[in-house]
């Protein structure tokens, strides 16, 4: 139902439902009382009659000399719904007022003054008596018609199932009105909301002067907005930085060749521009390379093949991969890891071998550098520590984002543009993990990866890959 | 030797098929899969290439096609560097697998390690030109003269004197010699040829130890 989607049309039949109930049981209430009370009226009625009666049949007036004087008990009637009856032993009428030409009734003998209620065509309440007169049981019988008090009470419940449904309708329409004012801010949010597009991701919503749930409402979704302009500004500077990187080799690319081709050149100098050109192929191949890792690292599409991977081993094949480098620059790989991990063993490698190059890269010619591992009981920490320059406390907090560089100059085709630590950061977030850095002039700089503990049991090998033997 | 290359890319067909023809192999091309499902029941081949995204039946159905009637190898190329994708062509029958962009020295080299399948040949004993290589006893000697070589060394110089006369991609190298089997973006086969050269090539000649620029290196006599 389309109109039980506003918020509004709920509460408003909510307040509606109430009414109604609340209504309903104060007029049943008033409706039993107001009948009770009635009742209790007509049966006092009924014994006063009963009582003078009796007291003009003590005062030694015979039933003979009542039966002459009817104005004696015409007077005291005088409408047209009551009745009165004095029988004798053998039920035998002898005085009788009875407008509404009700049978006489056939009654039990009583001492005591009894009600009752005779149904029937026409229904009435009775009170009787038998009395002793002159040595005679007399009977003694009042009553009245019940149709007029039922009438007036049918017309009773009547005005209250009306005043019921006014009061619902009331209650509804207030309601609505109640609603669409409480409503009034969520309206003001919706609007807000809306101005917020791709192009002004730096609205917010207004929380000030705010009710306190819109306000709670306002400040969780406003913290959100503020999460996902970040992300977005982080996507678009990406994409930036991705086409500024690539816009290097083409230019190269582009640039060379035309140049080449401006007049006929030797076939050795065709060689030189094409083996250039593969240089800068293979630098941009190796950017897209590096692209889709950090693509399917950061949205996994799925759970990652894991497998125990003994550090030791992992950071001996790494030392000795590195190790004509760090010797040509005079350095030493200092191997100091061990203990295992769950982890995906290609990937680990790559983030390892990322952090090492990085240290090459960045270190000071001359000094070692150190692999060390620190487990803890939840997580090990792979730790890589080299000596240069310290890396300034601005520079350090984003040295894992894609495209950063602490030195803008330095780039050369065999930097992996900038994506090296934002792939090792990727891959361990991929496993749960994180990573870290510290940079002071005492210890060196250390980027640390620290991945969770997961016990062996959770590995599943990787499937035989023979593709890369 | 026949090979057949399934690609519908009219370029990447066109290198591959004068790259390898060039390199004296006999190359048939396939521009889709309905024409490949044709030359392969018609046909014999020594060696496959196989494109996956492909018009008409896949790769993977055809995998599955040339699987039913034999063990030809079959070398796949997909642009799709996603574990899953490799997983299941290795599963289908796959022999090798390259990711596009790949080098077209890299494609050489696993064509030629595909065709030479079979009984592994392991050789214990290399000579090129004076220099000479004892794989069992782990000795090299050059005019005579015993070098001495890490085993990292001795390794690359394997793997030179095993595919002698190949031009070996620096992405090969390093999967052949250290497992690292992405395109690291350091220098560290450079380093390594050179370090090697130093030992092995600097004090003598003739020159052994050659560089391809933008291709990789390889190991002949030259002289």
């Amino acid at each position: 139902m389309p109109v039980l989607n506003s918020l509004a049309a709920r509460l408003s039949l909510l307040f509606a439902l109430v009414s109604v109930l609340l209504l309903g049981s104060i007029g049943a209430y008033l409706y039993h009382s107001l009948n009770r009370e009635i009742a209790w009226r007509d049966d006092q009625m009924l014994r006063g009659r009963l009582e003078r009666m009796e007291a003009l049949l003590d005062d030694g007036e015979s039933v003979a000399a009542l039966r002459q004087r009817p104005q004696l008990y015409a007077n005291m009637l005088g409408n047209r719904d009551s009745l009165l009856w004095i029988l004798d032993a053998r039920g035998k009428v002898l005085i009788e007022v009875n407008p509404g030409r009700l049978p006489v009734p056939d009654l039990p003998a009583s001492d005591e003054v009894r009600l009752d209620d005779v149904s029937g065509a026409i229904p009435a309440r009775l009170a009787w008596q038998t009395l002793e007169q002159g040595g005679r049981p007399l009977t003694l019988v009042a009553g009245k018609l019940l149709d007029e008090r039922r009438q007036m009470l049918s017309a009773y419940r009547l005005r209250l199932w009306l005043a019921l449904a006014a009061g619902a309708l009331l209650a509804f329409l207030l309601g609505w009105g109640v609603s669409r004012r409480g409503l009034r801010p969520l309206r003001r949010l919706a609007e807000q909301a809306n101005r917020i597009d791709v192009r002004h991701l730096d609205r917010r919503l207004n929380d000030e002067g705010e009710t306190q749930e819109i306000g709670a409402l306002s400040l969780g979704l406003n913290q959100m907005l503020d999460r996902l302009e970040e992300g977005f500004l982080q996507l678009a500077r990406y994409s930036a930085d991705m086409a500024h990187e690539m816009r290097t080799p083409l230019t190269n690319l582009l640039g060379q060749t035309q140049h080449t081709l401006r007049r006929e050149r030797s076939a050795e100098e065709y060689r030189q521009v094409l083996e250039s050109n593969i240089e800068e192929y293979e630098r941009l191949s190796r950017m897209i390379d590096s692209m889709l890792l950090l693509a399917r690292t950061e949205n996994p599409s799925k759970e990652i093949p894991r497998e125990v991977v003994d550090l030791s081993v992992l950071v001996e094949q790494l030392c000795e991969y590195f190790e004509g480098m760090a010797e040509d620059d005079g350095r030493e790989l200092i191997h100091r890891a061990s203990g295992s991990v769950v982890a995906n063993c290609e990937l680990l490698r790559r983030a390892l071998a990322n952090l090492l190059a990085n240290a090459l890269r960045h270190g000071r010619s001359g000094t070692p550098i150190c692999v060390s591992t620190v487990v803890t009981a939840e997580r090990v920490e792979l730790r890589v520590q080299n000596q240069g320059d310290v890396i300034a406390p601005d520079d350090l907090s984003r040295v894992f984002e894609r495209f950063y560089r602490c030195d803008p100059a330095r780039t050369g085709s065999v930097d992996s543009g900038g994506l090296g630590l934002a792939i090792v950061r990727s891959i361990a977030q991929w496993h749960g993990g994180e990573v870290g850095v510290e940079s002071s002039a005492e210890r060196g700089t250390i980027f640390t990866l620290s991945l969770p503990r997961i016990s062996p049991d959770a590995a599943a090998p990787l499937p035989p890959a023979r593709g890369s033997a | 030797m026949r090979i057949l290359v399934v690609e519908d890319e009219q370029k990447t067909a066109d290198y591959l098929c004068k790259g390898l023809s060039e390199s004296g192999y006999r190359v048939e091309v396939a521009r889709d899969g309905f024409d490949a499902q044709h030359l392969i029941e018609e046909s014999e081949f020594d060696l496959i290439i196989l494109d996956v995204m492909l018009p008409g039946l896949d790769g993977w159905q055809l995998l599955q096609l040339i699987r039913r009637r034999s063990q030809v190898p079959v070398l796949f190329l997909t642009a799709r560097d996603a574990v899953e994708y490799r997983v299941k062509g290795l599963e289908l029958g796959a022999d090798d697998y390259l990711v596009k962009p790949f080098s077209f020295v890299e494609l050489l080299a696993r064509v030629r390690t595909l065709l030479r399948r079979g009984p592994p040949r392991e050789t214990e004993h290399f000579r090129v030109a004076d220099l000479e290589m004892d794989v069992l006893r782990r000795r090299v000697t050059r005019q005579g003269e015993r070098i001495a070589l890490t085993n990292k060394e001795f390794a690359l110089l394997e793997l030179f004197l095993d595919r002698e006369g190949e031009v070996l991609s620096r992405t090969y190298i390093a999967s052949r010699v250290w497992q690292m089997n992405f395109d690291s973006d350091t220098n560290v086969v450079e380093v390594a040829v050179r370090r090697l050269r130093a030992k092995v090539d600097d004090p003598y000649t003739p020159k052994l130890i050659h560089t391809e620029r933008g291709m990789g290196y390889v190991l002949e006599d030259r002289s």
